[in-house]
């Protein structure tokens, strides 16, 4: 299941966010809209998993009136 | 009397969530418009203006207006010295940061319809979000 952690600091005020559970740049759909309420971030990282690509199978279905 | 400070390093992107952590810090009231002007704590009409303005009135007597003028990136806060040094023991845009950060993590949650996890650790919040 997709997660966002986001770590708020009350010392400073600083926003981190963590997105895991997606693998490729769906995530940056995520990123987008962190960027649209918050603006361009400081730092921006992409993490091991963000590299992973989504492995798509074909799937063969048996035909209904087989 | 006491200058006003700009920083435009410090954004707040979205207005609606900006009025709400300025209500999360007991300024509820503010006044919007196109180039509001700005007033010292002794009713002088600075030089600067801003688009969104607590009113010294909802401050303190000793107090100046503060504006968040708005730029192509997002509100500008323009707040004075003095209100920067004594307003919220000197921790007034600290504290709106982080009221705004919590907004925008609402924010995130109800548009993904997601289930948000809130817990202390150590000295920093921490919110996890399912969807």
């Amino acid at each position: 299941m997709p997660e966002i952690t986001f770590t708020i600091d009350p010392a400073t005020g600083n926003l981190e966010m963590h997105v895991t559970g997606i693998a490729g740049p769906a995530c940056e759909d995520i990123a987008k809209l962190a960027k649209e309420l918050l603006g361009a971030p400081e730092r921006e990282e992409q993490t091991a998993e963000y590299r992973l690509r989504v492995a798509v199978r074909p799937s063969v279905r048996p035909k209904a009136n087989a | 009397m006491s200058k006003y400070l700009i920083y435009p390093e410090l954004v707040f992107t979205d207005r609606t969530l900006l009025l709400a952590a300025l209500a999360d810090l007991g300024y509820p009231e503010v006044e919007e418009g196109e180039f509001l002007p700005l007033f010292g704590y002794l009713g002088d009409q600075r030089s600067e203006t801003a688009e969104l303005v607590i009113r010294r009135r909802s401050i303190g007597a000793a107090s100046n207006d503060i504006g968040f003028t708005k730029t192509a990136q997002g509100y500008v806060p323009i707040i004075s010295e003095y209100d920067q040094r004594t307003l919220h023991g000197g921790r007034f845009l600290v504290e709106l940061r982080s009221a705004y950060a919590e907004h925008v993590v609402d924010a995130v949650t109800q548009r993904l319809h997601g289930m948000a996890r809130r817990t202390v650790d150590g000295n920093v919040i921490k919110i996890t979000v399912r969807y």
